[in-house]
């Protein structure tokens, strides 16, 4: 009687304890969606300003060209080939601003000053998400999540690899 | 920016009424956000429940535990873990700010017990500790929790990555740059002076390293004075000194805002012999604000604000050989002096309120993305209901 008991009691700490972790993970993942979502917003907009970069008068009509075409792959890429896009829009970008900068008229001057605001909030939107990415990764590593397969059906989130160093 | 109005939690681990870093933080930041408009709530533990601001909501008395060098007065246990969901249910807050959740406090109550959009602040920075390595483990599953992390300089942000691998943005603690700029040099605090600012009885703060090296300054400069305000009980200090150089020591006590502007505008140096224990020298940062010549111990907290030397001169710590060569060196050399000191006060902009609040508020409009605000935890629920009856009948 009494060892049953005890099992039964093992047991239902072990299924608290799975039930915590699974939390957990939904948790993870769900931060995973924030901050992405967070990072999709502010990139979608950064291609916007460079549209309009590319419409202004700071661009001449070859860095134009490479602007608009940088920042519609940027807006098209599937996820997996988003960083490597936006990467691509970095470069552009900063081509342009690294001699453009001088000439530029008080309108321009404006679409700048947001860029570069943006630009800041990128770069920590950033780490936020590939902190949550990485805490999720981690997380789905472990033996118990993956035997118990508590991570059920949701995808392994994408490690976004932008290059920080082109901003 | 601060277009969106939000309800913001903040929890503040340490009791309201003892001075310290991070309570003054709070106390700025809080007040900042409200003069921005929105809505500010802080939890703390507090002796004096009545002394409290109008946003400060109590959590009970303090206990006093030794925590990282010093006396910590904190609050933990099933009453504060019961206030804690309490404040959470009643404040239907868009956002929780938690301050030093690493530590066994309310911020940790609060961030077992929220669910939401969750923002931590570290403070602290430590050195490798074995027990952090043992409660580390435990602390994940709460820490990851936080949709984003602050720390507020490069050494509590290593600290964090070595103790719970885990990265964090660097927001720099904020100082009210212009109300020190407008200190004015008082004729009583200038000449060959030195000035020493903090709990001066705490040996971390590095007053007997200054003592030390006073004797060879003594020699090099015979008119050198040194100013030390701060709160502490100054009789007992001064039968340490030697009492050859006693004549060259007035103790201040604590002053008062205004008096620290004037005290920094005056004083020919500013030094901050600290040992260690500290992770980001917002009394450097006020300093320099206040267009004081800053020498500051090596310790990895000071080296990054000023910049490597650049913004102040740095001394080896714990050498009071060192600083007496450096203070004298300084007192030789007026330019450099004041070159340093101009340099200082620039850079000291980068911790005004203005710019640090805007870097804090828009990692809340990162973290609040697509949320609906802050609950109480799901794998909470059901034991809250149980334990707040439990509260209930106390």
């Amino acid at each position: 009687m009494k060892t049953t008991l005890a099992i039964l009691i093992i047991f239902l700490v072990f299924l608290w304890y799975l039930s915590f972790l699974a939390t957990r993970l939904d948790r993870l993942h769900h931060r995973v969606e924030t901050s992405w979502a967070n990072l999709d917003g502010l990139l979608q907009r950064r291609a916007a300003i460079a549209l309009e970069i590319a419409h202004s008068e700071i661009a001449d009509p070859a860095s134009s060209l490479l602007l608009t075409a940088a920042s519609y792959q940027a807006r098209e890429a599937t996820m997996e080939y988003r960083s490597q896009a936006e990467s691509g829009l970095s470069g552009a970008l900063g081509l342009l601003l690294a001699d453009g900068q001088s000439n530029a008229r008080a309108p321009e001057k404006a679409l700048l000053t947001e860029l570069s605001a943006l630009t800041n909030k990128i770069r920590v939107a950033i780490a936020l998400h590939v902190d949550a990415v990485n805490s999720t990764h981690n997380l789905r590593g472990s033996k118990m999540i993956r035997i118990f397969r508590l991570a059920g059906t949701a995808p392994l989130p994408v490690t976004y690899e932008f290059e920080e160093d082109v901003l | 920016m601060l277009t969106k109005k939000l309800k913001i939690g903040i929890v503040c681990p340490y009791s309201w009424d003892t001075p310290g870093g991070v309570q003054a933080h709070i106390r700025d930041l809080a007040e900042f956000l409200i003069a921005s408009g929105h809505t500010v709530s802080v939890l703390s533990p507090a002796i004096d429940e009545d002394a409290l601001p109008e946003y400060v909501v109590s959590a009970g008395k303090p206990i006093a535990i030794p925590y990282n060098g010093a006396v910590a007065r904190i609050l933990f246990g099933p009453i504060a873990f019961a206030r804690v969901r309490q404040w959470i249910t009643q404040g239907e807050f868009d956002l929780l700010h938690l301050h030093e959740p690493a530590i066994p406090s309310l911020s940790l109550l609060a961030c077992w017990a929220a669910e939401g959009p969750l923002v931590g602040t570290f403070h602290a920075a430590a050195k490798r500790q074995k027990i952090i390595f043992a409660i580390g483990p435990i602390l994940e599953p709460a820490i990851e929790k936080l949709n984003a992390r602050i720390a507020v300089s490069e050494a509590a942000r290593s600290t964090l990555t070595e103790h719970l691998e885990t990265d964090a943005v660097v927001i720099p603690n904020g100082i009210y740059a212009k109300r020190y700029a407008k200190g004015t040099p008082q004729a009583r605090w200038q000449g060959n002076t030195i000035g020493f600012m903090g709990r001066f009885e705490e040996p971390r703060k590095g007053l007997a390293v200054l003592l030390e090296a006073l004797p060879i300054i003594a020699r090099f400069a015979p008119d050198v004075r040194v100013f030390v305000a701060g709160p502490g009980d100054s009789e007992e200090i001064k039968k340490s000194i030697d009492p050859q150089l006693l004549p060259r020591f007035e103790f201040l006590g604590r002053i008062s805002e205004e008096e620290k502007a004037d005290f920094m505008a005056s004083v020919a140096i500013y030094v901050a012999p600290n040992t260690g224990g500290e992770s980001f020298g917002i009394i450097l940062a006020e300093a320099l604000a206040g267009g004081a010549t800053v020498v500051a111990s090596d310790i990895p907290a000071f080296d990054s604000l000023l910049g490597g030397g650049e913004f102040g001169a740095l001394f080896e710590s714990e050498n009071p050989t060192d600083l007496a060569k450096v203070i004298i060196d300084l007192l030789r050399n007026n330019q450099k002096r004041t070159e340093l000191a101009i340099a200082g006060k620039e850079h000291a902009q980068l911790f005004d309120w203005e710019v640090v609040a805007e870097q804090i508020f828009s990692i809340y409009e990162m973290s609040i993305v697509g949320s609906e605000g802050v609950g109480l935890a799901k794998d909470h629920r059901s034991w809250n209901r149980l334990l707040t009856r439990d509260g209930d009948d106390k």
